[in-house]
C-alpha cells in the first residue's frame, strides 16, 4: 500500500506505511503504526507495540481493585488499595 | 487577558487564538452565554399531543398522540418572515409567525400500537449513528399476577410487549421484538440501556437480560440472554446432560410408592429450575464465596469468616433478584441487585442492594459492592461520565454536566457530603442513581453548570416531569459579570387563574439551538399549555 499522504514528499516514505487499528473494540478505525524517535538519544525497544487500551479507566480500576484483592493479604483500608496510575497523580479523595 | 463578553469580540477572538488543548468544545459553548432563547411565545396554538423529546442531534421532535397509539415525528426548523420597515427590531413578530407550524413542520404519523396497545409514552430511545428510534407498546399490565414457570412474586405481568425500530427520517418500521408473558420496566427507560448499537433489555418478571444487536440494515438480532445460562451453549450443555441423567431414574420408577407413580413420569427429567440456580446467580454466589476465602490464610480464620459472612446471609444472596442494568463498555455490565420486597415497594431506599460488574464474555463477575461501599462512591465521584455510557458516536455526552467533568458539580455534590447526617446514608443516596438510565439528560448547553446557574428543583438536564411555579426559572452566569440572561416561565404568561389543581410542566430544550418548549399540565387530562422560548 502507498503511504497515506500520497505522494508528498516526506523524510521517510515508509513512515506511514503500516497501519492498523489503534482500538481493538473498534478495528474499522486505523491509524499510521510506526514511531520514529526524532533523535537517537533515546530509541524505543524494537519490539515495542503502543496501542490504546480497550478497557476505559473506570472499569481499568474496578480490575485493578479486584486484583488487589485477590492477592491473599488482609484487608487494607480503601485509600492504600487506590494505588494512583502514575507516580505524579494522586488520588483525589480519601474516603471519610 | 481581557476576555469580552461581546459577542462580536468573541468571533474576532475565535478567528485569532485557539482554544487551550482539550477545551474546543468549552470555547464553543461559550456563546451560548451570548446566543439566548429570551423570547417566549405563550400558550401557542399546536396540535393536542404528547409531546415527548427532542431527539439528541436536534434532527426531530418525537410526540405521541394523547390516546397513545400514534407516534408523530417533527423535524425542527425556524420562522422565516420579512419586515419591510426600516427598524425591524423594535417590532414585534407578526401574529401569523407565532404558531406551532412556523418552528416545527410534520414530518409523519405513524401508527404503532394496535387497538387494545398502547404506546409507553416515557419510554423512547435513539440511534444517532443510523437515526434510528426505539419504541415500546404494551397491553395493560397485571399488577398482581401469580408467579408461573419461574417468575417472580409481585412483579406486573404484561401480555404482550413489542418493541419497535423506526427509521426515523421516513417513519418506516424496520424490525419489532416481542416479549410474552413478560414485564420489562419503562418508565424514563429504566429497564433498557442502549450502547452504541447495543440493546440490554431487563425483563424483570423471567429475571434476565436479553441482549440484542440493532444492526446496520435495521434488524434486530438476538445476541445473548444472561439469567438461567451465561454462555450461549449452556442450555444446549444442561439439555444433553439431562438425557443421560433421565436413564438411571426410569429404573427406579417401579420401586416408588403408589401415590408417586403419577408423579413418576415428571420427575424422570431432572426438575432443572428446583436443582440449580440460574447461572447469573452461581456466577455472584462462587465470587462472593472466593473473595471471603482470599481473605485470609489460615484455615480456620477461613472457614469462620465464611460462616459469618457467607453461610449466614446465604438465603437472602439466593434470594437477590436483578434490579437494572447498564453497559459499562461492550462487554461490561454493571447489574444492580435487590429483594424481591425492593421492587414491589415504591421506597427502595430501605431495602438491601448490591452492585455487581459482570464481563458477559469471559461470564465473570469481576467485582460485587454492597450499595453503602465508599470505593464503589470514589469510582462514581471521580468518574461518572464513565457510568453515563458515552459511546464513541455521541461525542457532547461527554459534555453533560457530571461531578467529574464539572466543577461546579462536584462542589455541589461535597456540598450535599458535608450536610449529610451519616457518610453511609450519603453514599447509600448517591449509589441509588446507579445503574444509570440511558438519554434521560438533555445535552443542551443551557443546562451546562460550567456556564448557567439555575434552581435544579425546579428544571435540569433531567427529563422528567416537575413541579410548576408561576414565577419563571432564571439562567443566571456563571461567570462575569453574573447577570441574569433569560427566564423559562412555563403556563399562560399573566399565570394561571386557578391557583390550587396542581400542575406539572416538562421543559423540551433542542441540544444545539436557542429553542425550547416548555409544556404545562394540569393532572385532569385537560389540554396543555405550550410555550416556545427562543432567540429571536
Amino acid at each position: 500500500m502507498g503511504s497515506m499522504l500520497g505522494d508528498w514528499p516526506s523524510f521517510d516514505p515508509h513512515n506511514f506505511s503500516q497501519l492498523r487499528p489503534s482500538d481493538p473494540s473498534c478495528p474499522s478505525r486505523m491509524t499510521p503504526a510506526t514511531y520514529h524517535p526524532t533523535h537517537g538519544r533515546t530509541l524505543p525497544p524494537p519490539d515495542q507495540v503502543i496501542t490504546t487500551e480497550a478497557k476505559n479507566i473506570l472499569l481499568r480500576h474496578v480490575y485493578q481493585r479486584t486484583e488487589e484483592k485477590d492477592v491473599l493479604r488482609p484487608k487494607r483500608a480503601p485509600s492504600e488499595l487506590l494505588t494512583p496510575e502514575h507516580g505524579c497523580k494522586q488520588p483525589r479523595a480519601s474516603p471519610l | 487577558m481581557f476576555r469580552s463578553n461581546n459577542i462580536v469580540a468573541r468571533v474576532f477572538q475565535r478567528q485569532i487564538y485557539t482554544p487551550a488543548p482539550g477545551t474546543s468544545v468549552h470555547c464553543a459553548r461559550r456563546f451560548y452565554e451570548n446566543l439566548v432563547p429570551s423570547c417566549t411565545i405563550y400558550d401557542v396554538e399546536c396540535p393536542d399531543h404528547l409531546f415527548r423529546k427532542f431527539t439528541d442531534d436536534g434532527q426531530y421532535l418525537i410526540s405521541f398522540s394523547r390516546n397513545h397509539q400514534d407516534l408523530i415525528v417533527y423535524r425542527p426548523t425556524w420562522l422565516s418572515f420579512s419586515c419591510k420597515e426600516e427598524d425591524c427590531d423594535a417590532h414585534d413578530l407578526p401574529p401569523k409567525s407565532k404558531r406551532f407550524e412556523s418552528f416545527f413542520t410534520q414530518l409523519y404519523c405513524v401508527s404503532l400500537a394496535s387497538c387494545n396497545e398502547q404506546i409507553c409514552k416515557d419510554f423512547f430511545l435513539y440511534m444517532e449513528s443510523n437515526q434510528y428510534g426505539i419504541f415500546a407498546t404494551s397491553t395493560a399490565p397485571v399488577p398482581e399476577a401469580p408467579a408461573t414457570g419461574g417468575a417472580i412474586q409481585g412483579v406486573p405481568f404484561i401480555e404482550k410487549m413489542t418493541f419497535h425500530l423506526l427509521r426515523l427520517g421516513d417513519g418506516v418500521i424496520l424490525d419489532e421484538k416481542v416479549f410474552n408473558n413478560d414485564f420489562v420496566n419503562l418508565t424514563h427507560n429504566v429497564g433498557v440501556f442502549l450502547y452504541d448499537d447495543l440493546l440490554a433489555i431487563v425483563s424483570l418478571r423471567n429475571q434476565a437480560i436479553h441482549i440484542l444487536q440493532i444492526r446496520d440494515s435495521g434488524n434486530l438480532v438476538d445476541v445473548r440472554a444472561i439469567g438461567a445460562f451465561c454462555h450461549e451453549d449452556d442450555e444446549l450443555f444442561l439439555n444433553s446432560n439431562a438425557q443421560c441423567m433421565a436413564l438411571p431414574d426410569k429404573s427406579k420408577l417401579p420401586q416408588l410408592p403408589e401415590n408417586h407413580a403419577q408423579n413418576g413420569l415428571h420427575h424422570s427429567q431432572p426438575c432443572l429450575e428446583d436443582s440449580f440456580l440460574s447461572g447469573i446467580k452461581q456466577r455472584l454466589l462462587s465470587f462472593i464465596f472466593r473473595g471471603i476465602w482470599n481473605e485470609e490464610k489460615d484455615q480456620s480464620l477461613r472457614v469462620q469468616g465464611l460462616k459469618k459472612k457467607f453461610y449466614f446471609h446465604f438465603q437472602d444472596y439466593v434470594d437477590l433478584i436483578i434490579w437494572k442494568v447498564q453497559f459499562l463498555d461492550r462487554h461490561h455490565l454493571l447489574i444492580k441487585f435487590g429483594s424481591v420486597e425492593g421492587v414491589v415497594s415504591r421506597n427502595a431506599d430501605h431495602h438491601p442492594a448490591f452492585f455487581a460488574v459482570y464481563n458477559m464474555e469471559t461470564t465473570e463477575i469481576v467485582a460485587f459492592y454492597q450499595n453503602s461501599a465508599e470505593d464503589l462512591y470514589l469510582l462514581f465521584e471521580q468518574f461518572s461520565d464513565h457510568f453515563h455510557g458515552a459511546s464513541r458516536n455521541s461525542l457532547y455526552m461527554n459534555f453533560i454536566s457530571s461531578p467529574s467533568n464539572n466543577i461546579h458539580a462536584l462542589e455541589q455534590l461535597r456540598c450535599i457530603k458535608n450536610k449529610a447526617n451519616g457518610s453511609s446514608q450519603f453514599v447509600k443516596k448517591m449509589l441509588s442513581s446507579l445503574p444509570f438510565s440511558c438519554q434521560t439528560q438533555s445535552p443542551s448547553p443551557y443546562f451546562d453548570l460550567s456556564l448557567y446557574r439555575f434552581d435544579e428543583k425546579l428544571i435540569s438536564a433531567t427529563d422528567r416531569h416537575r413541579q410548576s411555579t408561576d414565577h419563571p426559572i432564571k439562567f443566571i452566569l456563571r461567570r462575569q459579570p453574573y447577570s441574569l440572561k433569560f427566564k423559562i416561565k412555563s403556563g399562560p404568561e399573566g399565570g394561571s387563574t386557578d391557583g390550587r389543581t396542581k400542575k406539572i410542566a416538562l421543559f423540551l430544550f433542542h441540544p444545539f439551538l436557542p429553542l425550547a418548549l416548555s409544556i404545562q399540565q394540569t393532572l385532569f387530562l385537560q389540554p396543555s399549555v405550550v410555550n416556545i422560548h427562543f432567540r429571536r
